[in-house]
């Protein structure tokens, strides 16, 4: 399980999150990830498009950041490339229709910061 | 923990504690159990998502008593002339609890009403072609399965 990040500019700041979003897998990085998308940067583009699983936990984890990011005026948005796995879980429990996913960083990181 | 392969080649069984890392161990056995027996990669995906979905369930819900005893779980993989299937069984003595008479899970609109919890049981119905509950023995059995058009 890992969690970096990267800040692009002033107004833009990427994370990658890899490995498992399980119970463990959550519980490890969820307090990392609630810290770094509090930064005061205008988009936060998160990456899951390495995670090898998906599950509840780790979604309520990404809600609860781009929860936080929205209510201080900024936009979340998720990079998911061609993970199947992940975008099944997102689309199931119809988080893909509040927190949009991008198959591309470009795409996400130019939305992220209109 | 107990950990047994009946004679049946297609039945086989493991008892956890519940915990977050004997249900990342559960789904490692899980995983491996079902591609030895040959069921197709996104059906095995499925069935690990759902069996993370029920046992982090019996965790958070299920109260002390669900910490007490171990959970028991047994998978089944039946071949057919032109299926295959693949069933869980989850067993525990947790709560009370049945995951097929919860109600439907009602997509929010906007990332302001979206609520962050609740989202496990539309991920265990996503991931089941069936389900079915009862409670026996003072414990709660859930099955959920799935089944693959053979080639």
């Amino acid at each position: 399980m890992s969690i970096s990040h990267t800040d692009i500019g002033d107004d833009l700041r990427k994370i990658v999150i890899s490995g498992r979003l399980d119970l463990t897998g959550t519980k490890s990085v969820a307090g990392e990830l609630e810290k770094l998308a509090a930064a005061p940067k205008k988009g936060v583009v998160v990456d899951v498009s390495s995670l090898k699983f998906l599950a509840s936990l780790g979604i309520r984890a990404l809600l609860k950041s781009a929860k936080a990011v929205e209510e201080r005026g900024g936009r979340m948005v998720l990079v998911v490339g061609t993970n199947s796995q992940v975008v099944m879980s997102l689309e199931a429990t119809g988080v893909s229709n509040v927190l949009p996913m991008f198959k591309s960083s470009g795409e996400a990181e130019r939305v992220a910061v209109a | 923990m107990h950990n047994g392969i009946n004679t049946d080649k297609q039945v086989e069984t493991l008892a956890i504690a519940a915990s977050g890392e004997e249900i990342r161990r559960a789904s490692e056995w899980l995983t491996s159990a079902l591609r030895q027996r040959d069921v197709p990669d996104p059906q095995v995906e499925c069935l690990e998502l759902a069996l993370h979905e029920v046992l982090a369930n019996v965790l958070a819900h299920g109260g002390s008593a669900a910490r007490i005893e171990p959970i028991r779980i047994c998978i089944e993989v039946r071949e057919k002339a032109t299926t295959g299937e693949a069933r869980v069984k989850v067993r525990d003595a947790g709560i009370p609890f049945d995951p097929t008479g919860a109600p439907e899970h009602t997509p929010a609109k906007t990332l302001a009403e979206a609520p962050i919890g609740g989202l496990g049981l539309p991920l265990i119905r996503r991931c089941s072609d069936w389900m079915s509950y009862r409670r026996e023995g003072g414990r709660n059995h859930f099955v959920f399965g799935t089944r693959w058009p053979k080639l």
